[in-house]
């Protein structure tokens, strides 16, 4: 079956989520050559705004990797990711977009292979749900 | 570089900022200002005109302003000031790509952008309850604008915006009216205009026309003062040929509640009213709504300090610049509120009711501001009823 060509934006925390994405690359595991991550120092960085963002700028899939709420290295960080993943979830649906399109996973530091498996079956699901219908609406810049 | 390109020189000329007497009334009513924000209508006027080459002056103050209109009603000079802020903050988003300091890091900007996306289906429908009876098109349609996004949105405030689109509806099925409401309609595009992106907000007119258009829809109820100047005032420059109604709730509330029959349940309730801008200074609707409240028996309306055309602002305008200076005003207000000794708080506009009830949840001031904040249309939805020896009078097909 042919495959959609789909963008996949993956935020991940910088502690646990990226220590197994370092880890998957040094031990050479084969990732999705459609995602790309971006990492933040804490999931309690990311809001709303950025992850609406990220669809209004042509993600077709976003996968937020945050750590177990207990690791967290500054307290309240996958937390406020919950509430704002499911805030988000909702606002995906009312614009038609798809609340399958944004999910968020937990990580422990060793889970090198999960981490890889959770990202092939999140752009697998992606690619068969297609593009993003809202046409990338890019802000206009300064000229 | 000067900002004195023909585009500002006619937005000089055609906003009458030549007409200036320098007298400062618009600086000694604004709310920013009076607030402590360096932010000056006055000194912006006169910068504009003589001091073009102080870019960043102008820059700055062009996104400043709440467009909250109180200079406008102030100035003796007919200097149309929230216009001009309108025209120039098109004009330099354009030519230099500003969009001012947005709100909750644009987040409300972007869910209005991807509306402009052409192929989309929404699934904005779900707040609708069993016993509000609507149809999916049809002449008459009501247009909800963002208040279910924003429900989920600021759900964090617990603000409950989407009560006042059930509420209108409701009033609308007493009078015997079953609108259309659209599975499709977009963002009025208030806050993209009023940010200064024309580009977007103009395909949002398109595609809100186009739905229209597509479902029959000769007339338009809404509820909210934004989308009532959008769809009213700016949407006919957009589309050619525009040729729909666009009906105020309240103004078809009063017209219809004054044919007779219709008498209100008593509320025991001492209650103030926020004029919202776009509904007071943006569409002159002072009175109407004070009307409807009287009519409620029991009602005690309160007026604050500041009320019609000098209402103050909520605090913040089109989801930008809102700092330390909107809690002030926010503070201030709600201050004014309580000294009315009121129980509730009254608005007719969602984004009062956003940013008053934010305002509210302060954790050091909130418990000296937080009172009881409703939508106009609630507290009518609730009282409502037809009088004793009326039968509910048929005004669906034949309202004039």
């Amino acid at each position: 079956m042919a495959r959609a060509k789909v963008n996949i934006l993956g935020i991940a925390c910088n502690w646990s989520p990226y220590c197994c994405y370092n880890a998957a690359g040094q031990a050479g595991l084969e990732l999705p050559p459609n995602f790309r991550l971006m990492r933040v120092m804490c999931i309690g960085r990311i809001n709303q705004a950025l992850i609406l963002r990220a669809f209004e700028s042509g993600a077709d899939g976003l996968i937020v990797l945050e750590c177990e709420d207990a690791d967290c290295r500054y307290g309240p960080g996958p937390e406020v990711g919950h509430s704002n993943v499911a805030r988000v979830r909702r606002l995906l649906h009312y614009l038609g977009i798809g609340q399958e399109r944004l999910v968020e996973k937990t990580f422990l530091a060793d889970q090198k292979q999960e981490l890889v498996d959770t990202l092939w079956d999140f752009t697998a699901e992606i690619e068969a749900m297609g593009p993003n219908p809202a046409n990338p609406q890019r802000e206009r810049k300064a000229s | 570089m000067k900002l004195d390109s023909p585009e500002i020189k006619r937005i000089i000329k055609e906003r009458s900022l030549y007409m200036c007497l320098e007298c400062g009334k618009c600086s000694a009513s604004c709310p920013r200002l009076l607030t402590g924000k360096e932010y000056s209508p006055r000194l912006l006027a006169h910068k504009l005109i003589a001091e073009p080459g102080d870019l960043l002056y102008i820059q700055n103050s062009v996104w400043e302003c709440l467009t909250c209109g109180l200079c406008e009603e102030r100035c003796p000079s007919g200097v149309e000031f929230s216009r001009a802020i309108l025209d120039l903050r098109a004009h330099l988003a354009e030519t230099m790509g500003l969009m001012g300091f947005r709100a909750h890091d644009g987040a409300v900007h972007s869910w209005m952008r991807i509306m402009t996306a052409p192929d989309l289906e929404q699934n904005r429908l779900d707040w609708l309850t069993p016993e509000l009876k609507v149809t999916d098109q049809g002449p008459v349609a009501f247009f909800t604008g963002c208040v279910p996004y924003f429900d989920v949105f600021f759900s964090n405030i617990e603000v409950d915006t989407i009560s006042l689109t059930r509420d209108s509806i409701r009033l609308l099925n007493f009078l015997d009216i079953e609108p259309a409401v659209l599975a499709n309609e977009r963002c009025c595009g208030h806050d993209l205009l009023w940010s200064g992106d024309v580009e977007n907000f103009e395909k949002l007119c398109r595609l809100n026309y186009q739905e229209f258009k597509d479902n029959g829809v000769k007339e338009v109820i809404t509820n909210c003062p934004e989308c009532y100047q959008m769809l009213n005032v700016m949407m006919p420059r957009v589309i050619d040929g525009f040729d729909l109604e666009v009906t105020l709730l309240i103004d078809l509330l009063e017209r219809e509640i004054n044919k007779g029959g219709v008498s209100f349940k008593p509320l025991e309730r001492t209650v103030t009213y926020q004029d919202p801008c776009r509904l007071g200074r943006g569409a002159g609707r002072y009175e109407q709504p004070r009307n409807l409240l009287k009519k409620i028996p029991g009602l005690k309306l309160n007026e604050m300090v500041n009320s019609r055309h000098s209402a103050l602002c909520c605090g913040n305008s089109s989801f930008i610049n809102c700092d330390a200076y909107s809690k002030r005003i926010q503070v201030e207000r709600l201050g004014q509120a309580r000294d009315t000794g009121a129980e509730t708080l009254v608005t007719a506009c969602p984004k009062c009711l956003i940013h008053t009830s934010c305002a509210m949840r302060d954790p050091v001031k909130g418990e000296s501001l937080a009172m009881e904040v409703r939508g106009l249309v609630s507290i009518l939805a609730g009282q409502i009823e037809w009088g004793q020896g009326e039968t509910p009078r048929r005004t669906g097909g034949s309202r004039e």
